[in-house]
């Protein structure tokens, strides 16, 4: 079989295995669609119907739906693929897969895109869910925009899944460590919570990380100010450092071998 | 077939990682296959096939589905469907992994390792944690894998299965290997003398005994033993003596020393230090 072939392969298995772990399901599927609805439903109506965004009045529902795709991306890519690969590599499966003829990039190139759908499909999803039932839309000119946010973000937190998994030496501390990750940078980067609300410090905290710019960039592109797809500089910059620096890790200290206690 | 075997701690493990090209060796030359492990390539991994001792594949897809992803690795596969008949889980073919017994996912297991059709096949204690109907049906699956041509490399520390299955065996011990041969072979260096066991019949001594069948007799617990190098003579000595008695010699049996035998007199033996 051609490597193409292989990637193929893997990435279809891959999705088997997927649909029949419901914990997974329920994380990274279920759980954005149900965050839309709620938050919608219950914080974007009323006097609150609007909200504050850099300096602007926007339609609150609107910024909810870019902030939960922002959400689902780093859940279906970061999370889910840190938890995959440490339960494999603990399980013994990735160094199984070594051992076979495979080439290891195709694997992980079948791990990244399984997200890559999966965040594709969610995203549709997710607008579709904002449109019918929450007016939300997005201007045609800045579609191109968030594509690309959605691409970079998607890279950057593969990227960052892949690298967390050199820090997590069980499947326990990985499904622990990842999804809490994305609850709490959720709070401070204007995904659960209006930015705008938060003290000032903890909007500086917030910005450090990429879940921040990835939803700051993706709202943007729903309430576009200036010209062109509705890109900001030091999102893209802050999303791409983030990306790079996760590769590095990636390619330095990912490990095939079980790490967890009672291997040597 | 040949069986790999050693106490725990002995360096089988050690070995066989250098052997299958997951570990570096610190020094020394390897050749598998007329290809050094350590700088293994693709073409090589798809003449080797293992069966790791610790590996748990994916829970939740099903044996043929395992066995087809495997499959795709390599250029010159097996069917899978001879592969699932081959380790005998035809009635689990569409069964998730999760759901299998220990033995059923260690057979899924040995299939995963030759679904590939490799040359060499590595077997990590394949039977560890079985049942005895488990490890026979295990071993009539290893022969078939004989039966196939393959060159098979066993470890294990069941002396059973290394004599039952294996052709040449080595043993291993604290990184150094203390005996090789055909487990015939090292079942005489111990002594080509066959051991007669039975229980001491009530009333009767053991040097009595000892004058019937010109042997020294080994009391253990409530049997004795003695070894000769003619078990024929010996025993047509004993049952004699004892039928003319009208003696019952009970739970009598003649055995030819074992490959457990050498294992625990190599193994036993003070390490040197």
């Amino acid at each position: 079989m051609s490597d193409v072939g292989l990637v193929i392969t893997q990435t279809r298995y891959g999705f088997k295995s997927l649909v029949r772990t419901p914990r997974v399901l329920v994380f990274s599927v279920f759980f954005p669609i149900l965050l839309l609805v709620l938050f919608n439903s219950i914080f974007a109506t009323g006097k609150n119907a609007t909200v504050r965004f850099h300096g602007r009045s926007i339609d609150t529902a609107t910024y909810f739906t870019a902030g939960i795709i922002a959400y689902a991306v780093m859940t279906s890519a970061f999370s889910t693929l840190a938890i995959a690969i440490t339960a494999r590599r603990e399980r013994g499966e990735l160094k199984r897969l070594r051992g076979t003829p495979m080439p290891p990039w195709t694997f992980m190139v079948s791990q990244v895109l399984r997200s890559v759908v999966t965040v594709a499909l969610m995203v549709i999803g997710l607008l579709l869910i904002g449109r019918l039932a929450f007016n939300v839309s997005i201007p045609g000119k800045t579609v191109g925009g968030l594509v690309v946010y959605l691409v970079l973000g998607t890279a950057t937190m593969c990227t960052l899944g892949i690298a967390l998994t050199a820090l997590t030496p069980t499947e326990e501390t990985a499904s622990t460590v990842a999804p809490f990750a994305a609850v709490i940078l959720s709070f401070v980067s204007g995904v659960f919570i209006p930015i705008n609300s938060l003290p000032d410090w903890l909007q500086q905290v917030g910005r450090i990380f990429p879940l921040y710019h990835l939803a700051d960039g993706l709202q943007n592109t729903f309430f576009p100010t200036g010209g062109g797809i509705g890109l900001q500089g030091s999102n893209v910059a802050s999303l791409a450092v983030w990306g790079l620096a996760g590769l590095i890790v990636a390619v330095r200290r990912f490990k095939w071998e079980p790490q967890g206690p009672g291997h040597s | 077939m040949f069986g790999f075997l050693g106490p725990n701690g002995a360096g089988k493990t050690t070995t066989i990682e250098i052997l299958e090209g997951y570990r570096n060796r610190t020094g020394g030359d390897v050749s598998v296959l007329d290809v050094d492990p350590g700088r293994s390539d693709r073409a090589w991994r798809n003449r080797v096939g293992l069966v790791l001792q610790e590996c748990q594949l994916d829970p939740t897809l099903t044996v043929r589905e395992t066995l087809s992803l495997y499959a795709s690795f390599y250029t010159d596969p097996r069917p899978v469907d001879e592969i699932i008949s081959l380790v005998g889980l035809e009635d689990k073919r569409d069964a998730r992994l999760g759901t299998l017994s220990g033995g059923q996912k260690r057979r899924a297991d040995v299939g995963v390792g030759i679904v590939g059709n490799p040359e060499l096949v590595f077997l990590d204690e394949p039977t560890t944690g079985f049942d005895p109907s488990a490890r026979r049906s295990a071993w009539n699956m290893i022969e078939g894998l004989k039966g196939l041509g393959k060159t098979i490399f066993l470890t294990t520390h069941y002396m059973d299965e290394a004599q039952h299955l294996a052709d040449r065996v080595v043993i291993l011990r604290q990184g150094e290997i203390v005996a090789q041969g055909s487990p015939d072979e090292l079942g005489e260096s111990v002594g080509s003398a066959s051991e007669v066991r039975f229980r001491l019949p009530e009333g009767v001594t053991t040097q009595q005994l000892e004058k019937v069948v010109h042997e020294h007799l080994d009391p253990s617990g409530t049997d004795v033993s003695f070894r000769t190098s003619n078990a024929q003579k010996a025993l047509y000595e004993l049952t004699g003596w004892a039928e003319r008695h009208h003696v019952q010699l009970a739970d009598l049996e003649v055995s030819r020393p074992t490959l457990e035998d050498v294992f625990l007199q190599l193994t036993q033996e003070a390490a040197p230090q």
